[in-house]
């Protein structure tokens, strides 16, 4: 069957060859274009993490009404902060204590203690934030360290009020070491 | 040809010609292969039916790249499968488009596999000495199948879910080894995580790996014998049969001719194989773009509301099981695929007459019309039993063709105040189990005029004509009458009907002269 499958071009015959060239470049052009309205999606999927928008730190919003929180005293507020890894959200139960003296101003704290991460409490009467695992004890008022192991003062996360709520930016620290760190 | 025994081409690539084509050339023979990949001659005046084949394989290439990007976003867990398809679809580039492409050239694959196999059969080419190809074009069609099986599984969404629960259902009902293949195909005797990542597997390793080494020997096969001539070409002074004695000298020679006048296969063949091609591709990014592919609710396998429904391509087979009651769907399951997949394998063993045009082949034209037919007309059937957008519900199979039609006219004037089977509005009571309280006279009646009964107060609609005509109005009874709760309970109805006071509505059976209670009112007729 391969005795005559190669055909040789009659070299006289101008017109066949000039199709033949033409056929050869239209190919050229076709395959081109498959192989772009294919790769130009893929590559674009492929490339997509680097390409897309970083996202920062969302604000999560933890108290609806600014008027309800305390003046003068720290309230604890507990709320879900969701993180997305892709596809994969986790939802965690977070605590920040929040501290205002004007009712206008606020500072947020992070729910953890700074020494090995344990969760403490606010003592009224002597003002102080206690954590009851080793009892590290902070200032009330500033969040610095008053008594105890904790290496660091308690570590504030950014906050913000619109209108009339109460905005965190949640971050996870490092414990157990001199420098607030983020996790 | 004019390759020297061991295969060099000492001749033609001079050893001066130090271009790195003339220094690969000197090694591997880069002419000679081009000789006889490229600059074959191939029969003349083939058509563009016989572009289907590359079509095919073009459209594979498009799923094995657009597969691996899937693939790259993809989490075969049923934990996590669902949001990565998501995940994809949202935030990736290109990637809703990417999944519609994929999805898209899945029923690509099994049309354009299906129409090479059509054309093939036509033209009568499955013949001496191609029948080796046809088997193993049988093979591909069959992994082709196997692709979609496996892929629709993936989203895990309600329709992957509940198409591969009676997938696997369906290899559950063949007898003896039913149990055996169906916790095969599932992993388990359960659709979950070990399913998932099976089909994944298979999807992703076992049937491309299969595929392109069958596609391999396909290809190989074409290489060595040459694209088949037209049949035209084929017939004159044939001998009666391919299997005389005669008959491959002859058909050598004949081929031979048909080959000198026609073309060669690079450029002329090929640029018309990617015309096709960019046509096919064209397409496929078109329907993806526009259209994508749908991702339904996450995989709910307590839903027992959900209608499924397999790929199309696969419907005429899930309308032929309706057909074979209790134990003899395992007959249909095995015996109908078997069946075919038998006729196809003994077709180029059986029909060994040479004559190739389908004009000449009175049986073969009578069979491909009767199964190209009836695969139309039971997918018809399967497209007509649950028209899109109806309210899904499991009672619908076993429902007349009156019942099913007032289904439909409830889902148009009715569903958006009434819930059945967990679907609906809810301006009005639930119906799921309305059957089970009324019989169809009452309901004709009430739909009528409801304020009749209920007073003027009550906020449903009078649907008697001309909202609805009569026959509607009685289609939608019967259709009611059929609700009750969920299917299989087999609950027996316990009708409670009470009818308004006739002298309050002004009427009288004497006055009218016809009767005025529709519980004697004749039935409409049953239509089609």
């Amino acid at each position: 069957m391969d005795d005559d499958s190669t055909h040789e071009l009659p070299p006289s015959d101008a017109t066949r060859a000039s199709r033949r060239r033409f056929l050869a470049r239209a190919s050229a052009i076709g395959s081109a274009a498959i192989v772009g309205m294919v790769g130009v999606p893929v590559l674009r999927a492929f490339i997509s993490p680097g390409v897309a928008a970083a996202q920062g730190t969302p604000w999560i919003k933890v108290a609806d009404d600014i008027g309800t929180l305390d003046i003068g005293t720290p309230i604890k507020l507990d709320f879900i902060e969701e993180r997305s890894d892709a596809w994969i959200a986790t939802r965690t139960l977070r605590t920040v204590w929040i501290r205002t003296e004007d009712g206008a101003t606020f500072t947020a704290f992070s729910g953890v203690c700074t020494h090995l991460g344990c969760s403490y409490f606010f003592e009224a009467e002597k003002k102080i934030f206690h954590c009851p695992c080793h009892h590290g004890l902070f200032d009330g008022t500033s969040g610095k360290v008053v008594g105890g192991p904790p290496p660091r003062g308690l570590d504030t996360v950014p906050v913000k009020v619109e209108e009339g709520a109460l905005f965190v930016q949640y971050q996870s620290f490092l414990s157990g070491v001199p420098d607030k760190t983020v996790v | 040809m004019t390759i020297a025994p061991d295969g060099m081409h000492p001749d033609d690539t001079p050893v001066t010609d130090e271009s790195p084509r003339g220094w690969l050339d000197r090694r591997i023979d880069l002419r000679g292969m081009k000789q006889t990949l490229l600059d074959r001659g191939v029969p003349g005046r083939l058509t563009w039916w016989h572009t289907l084949g590359s079509a095919t394989l073009t459209v594979l290439m498009v799923q094995i790249v657009t597969g691996a990007v899937l693939a790259t976003y993809y989490s075969p867990s049923p934990d996590h499968a669902y949001e990565s398809v998501q995940f994809l679809q949202r935030f990736v580039l290109s990637g809703a488009l990417l999944r519609g492409i994929h999805a898209w050239g899945a029923s690509a694959m099994v049309v354009l596999t299906l129409a090479h196999m059509v054309r093939v059969f036509m033209t009568g080419a499955y013949k001496f000495p191609r029948e080796p190809n046809w088997l193993i074009g049988i093979a591909l069609l069959i992994l082709v199948l196997a692709f979609g099986f496996t892929g629709y599984l993936l989203p895990w969404d309600q329709r992957a879910y509940w198409a591969t629960q009676v997938g696997t259902s369906m290899a559950g009902a063949v007898p003896v080894v039913g149990s055996f293949l169906g916790k095969l195909l599932r992993g388990g005797s359960q659709i979950g995580a070990a399913t998932l990542t099976r089909f994944y597997a298979i999807h992703v390793f076992w049937l491309p790996f299969s595929i392109l080494a069958l596609i391999g020997v396909h290809l190989l096969f074409v290489v060595r014998q040459g694209i088949a001539a037209r049949s035209a070409d084929m017939q004159p002074q044939a001998p009666a049969h391919t299997t005389d004695a005669t008959y491959p000298t002859f058909y050598h020679r004949a081929y031979a001719a048909s080959k000198r006048a026609g073309d060669r296969f690079w450029p002329d063949i090929i640029a018309k194989d990617i015309v096709a091609a960019v046509v096919v591709v064209a397409v496929l990014v078109f329907l993806g773009s526009r259209y994508g592919a749908s991702l339904e609710a996450p995989a709910n396998p307590t839903d027992t509301t959900y209608v499924p429904r397999p790929e199309w391509y696969f419907l005429p087979l899930y309308q032929l099981l309706k057909f074979f009651p209790g134990r003899f769907e395992g007959v249909a399951v095995v015996g109908v695929p078997a069946l075919v997949l038998l006729v196809f394998i003994a077709l180029p063993f059986f029909d060994r007459r040479s004559a190739r045009t389908l004009l000449h082949r009175p049986i073969g034209l009578a069979a491909m019309v009767i199964l190209i037919g009836g695969s139309a007309v039971l997918m018809g059937a399967a497209l007509r039993d649950v028209p899109p957008g109806s309210a899904p519900d499991l009672a619908s199979s076993g429902l007349s063709a009156v019942e099913r039609s007032g289904r439909a006219t409830f889902v148009r004037q009715c569903a958006s105040c009434h819930v059945v089977h967990g679907s609906g509005g809810d301006q009005g009571p639930e119906l799921t189990e309305i059957g089970l309280r009324h019989s169809s006279a009452w309901l004709h009646s009430f739909m009528e005029n409801p304020k009749s009964f209920r007073g003027s107060d009550s906020k449903m609609l009078s649907f008697g004509p001309p909202a609805l005509t009569h026959q509607g109005i009685e289609e939608v009874a019967r259709y009611l009458t059929t609700l009750r709760g969920v299917p299989g309970q087999n609950r027996v109805p316990d009708i409670r009907d009470t009818f308004p006071d006739l002298a309050k509505l002004g009427l009288s059976v004497a006055s009218t002269g016809a009767p005025a209670l529709p519980a004697l009112r004749k039935p409409a007729p049953v239509t089609k």
